[in-house]
């Protein structure tokens, strides 16, 4: 659906942010994309969103370079940013004048989202609060059912009961045709909800698994006192959770926030048992 | 799927209207009591509104007020919190360039002239009630009128350029290289003037070269409308979309 290749960018008179970046995402996957703050999440999203044009390198969906922001391009893709301005409009109104350009958008879905976000069609967008702005933005992102949905921190502005609302529906929206691109830092709030990890560091791609992968070659708890085995990366501050090859242990539930961490701090490690897990496989 | 859709072009159209409708509104009202109070009072002066005069008072707030508009409708496309939303909506660029212009030049025209001459007849009654001025009812159809809208039309171009190349200060910058651009211009035409007449002793300080610029200006006109009035306008244009195209949030 939407590859990236080998895509170098910097900002003017500024440090590369992004440096030989590779990605291919593909339908029927909710993507996180980790990394810490400044690391480029949200530049990589603008310029799969033909908002930055890459220095070296190419974006494309479909074949279309996203950089020449062709409507047949533009018509596939919804980018909901993480720092927006909504026009001073009705739900309703910014609806009508919106919706018109999205040639799959569906009105119920969206008006059933303002409903379930609690939100009236009739309220003016300008006085509702940054969190219920970008719950309209959400619910109209997804009722645009463009191929692929990018999220830049969604979750930023939400309180705790409206981030579950969010996974919830998040998880509800997600078919085979659809892929979806969430990009944050705050790794807990997508816990549950994507089936594949990228991870940025120094605008590099240091992750890029599915979580199936990751549970069959990592194990993520608290290891017993009478496991000898050595953890790849351990945290006291997680109550002495630990990753460690998985091998012949049960399958554990991907800890999100840990695989960041252990990702960010041993990163030799988790690639050469992620490798060997590949390998075993094949064989 | 095409590139280019009137449709799109219509709904492009009919979203900015929406977006922006009360400053049009404000602002054509402003220009509807502006264009009344202006008429009443020339009518006071000398108990008539000639055509001249009344098209006078229009291009006074037709022209501004355009201008003003055009920095309006492309406010979005320069505002970092507005402009990823806004450029992301699935529509070409020559369609987002022909939707604006349309904005600001086709339709603004037409309710601007409307309205301004609904106007200009209410103060053509109120002085021929007040003070028995005669009633010359301005048309849509004079040469006065006609030619107001051609310095728009000249004008706008470069003003909507102006308000997608800068992102602060945008009246400000765009007045600034206007001036340039007219002071380069007066300088490329002063050079042309001697190269082309230095053999005849033009510069010699003798009165006929005022009359030589008389001439030269009446014989180039032609030239110069042909420059100034139907490639100036297409070439900014040009420019526009190009700025559209190379644009980054």
């Amino acid at each position: 659906m939407l590859t990236v290749k080998h895509l170098n960018f910097n900002y003017p008179k500024s440090r590369s942010v992004l440096q030989s970046i590779n990605l291919d995402f593909t339908a029927g996957n909710i993507y996180g994309l980790f990394g810490k703050n400044g690391e480029g999440k949200s530049t990589l999203l603008k310029i799969m969103s033909g908002l930055l044009f890459p220095k070296h390198g190419s974006c494309s969906l479909d074949g279309y370079e996203m950089r020449k922001r062709d409507v047949q391009s533009l018509q596939h893709i919804f980018l909901v940013p993480e720092d927006f301005e909504l026009p001073a409009l009705s739900i309703r109104s910014f609806e009508k004048v919106q919706s018109c350009f999205y040639p799959l958008f569906s009105k119920t879905q969206f008006y059933q989202l303002i409903e379930e976000f609690q939100l009236s069609p009739n309220n003016i967008i300008s006085k509702l609060s940054f969190g219920q702005k970008k719950k309209v933005l959400i619910a109209f992102g997804i009722a645009t059912n463009t191929k692929l949905l990018l999220m830049d921190e969604p979750t930023n502005g939400l309180d705790i009961p409206s981030k579950s609302q969010f996974r919830k529906v998040m998880a509800s929206v997600v078919d085979e045709n659809k892929c979806i691109v969430i990009s944050t830092h705050q790794v807990r709030d997508l816990h549950s909800l994507i089936n594949h990890v990228v991870v940025l560091d120094n605008g590099r791609i240091a992750f890029d698994q599915s979580l199936d992968k990751v549970s069959d070659g990592l194990w993520f708890g608290k290891q017993p006192s009478n496991d000898t085995m050595e953890p790849i990366y351990s945290e006291s501050s997680f109550g002495g959770k630990a990753i460690v090859p998985r091998l012949d242990k049960n399958e554990t539930e991907v800890d999100l926030e840990l695989l960041f961490n252990g990702i960010l701090g041993a990163p030799d490690k988790i690639k050469e048992v992620m490798n060997q897990t590949q390998q075993n496989e094949r064989v | 799927m095409k590139e280019f859709s009137l449709l799109r072009v219509g709904q492009f159209i009919r979203r900015d209207i929406t977006i922006y409708k009360s400053t049009f509104v404000v602002g054509l009202l402003v220009g509807v009591v502006l264009v009344f109070l202006f008429c009443a009072l020339n009518m006071m002066w000398d108990q008539q509104l000639s055509m001249d005069e009344f098209f006078g008072v229009f291009g006074l707030i037709y022209i501004p007020m355009g201008v003003l508009f055009t920095f309006v409708i492309f406010k979005e496309f320069n505002n970092t919190s507005a402009n990823q939303l806004y450029l992301t909506i699935p529509i070409s660029i020559p369609e987002r360039l022909i939707a604006k212009w349309l904005t600001v030049t086709v339709i603004y025209t037409v309710v601007y002239s409307v309205l301004a001459v609904m106007t200009g007849i209410l103060a053509l009654l109120f002085g021929v009630v007040i003070r028995g001025v005669d009633f010359d009812v301005p048309s849509l159809f004079s040469i006065q009128y006609w030619n107001v809208l051609k310095v728009y039309f000249l004008v706008q171009p470069l003003f909507l350029v102006g308000a997608i190349a800068f992102r602060k200060n945008r009246i400000g910058k765009t007045l600034l290289s206007l001036g340039i651009l007219v002071l380069g211009f007066m300088l490329f035409n002063f050079f042309l003037f001697g190269i082309f007449n230095h053999d005849y002793g033009l510069f010699s300080g003798d009165p006929i070269v005022s009359e030589a610029f008389d001439a030269t200006s009446l014989y180039f006109s032609s030239l110069g409308r042909w420059f100034y009035g139907i490639l100036l306008g297409p070439l900014l244009l040009i420019v526009a979309y190009f700025k559209m195209k190379e644009k980054e949030v």
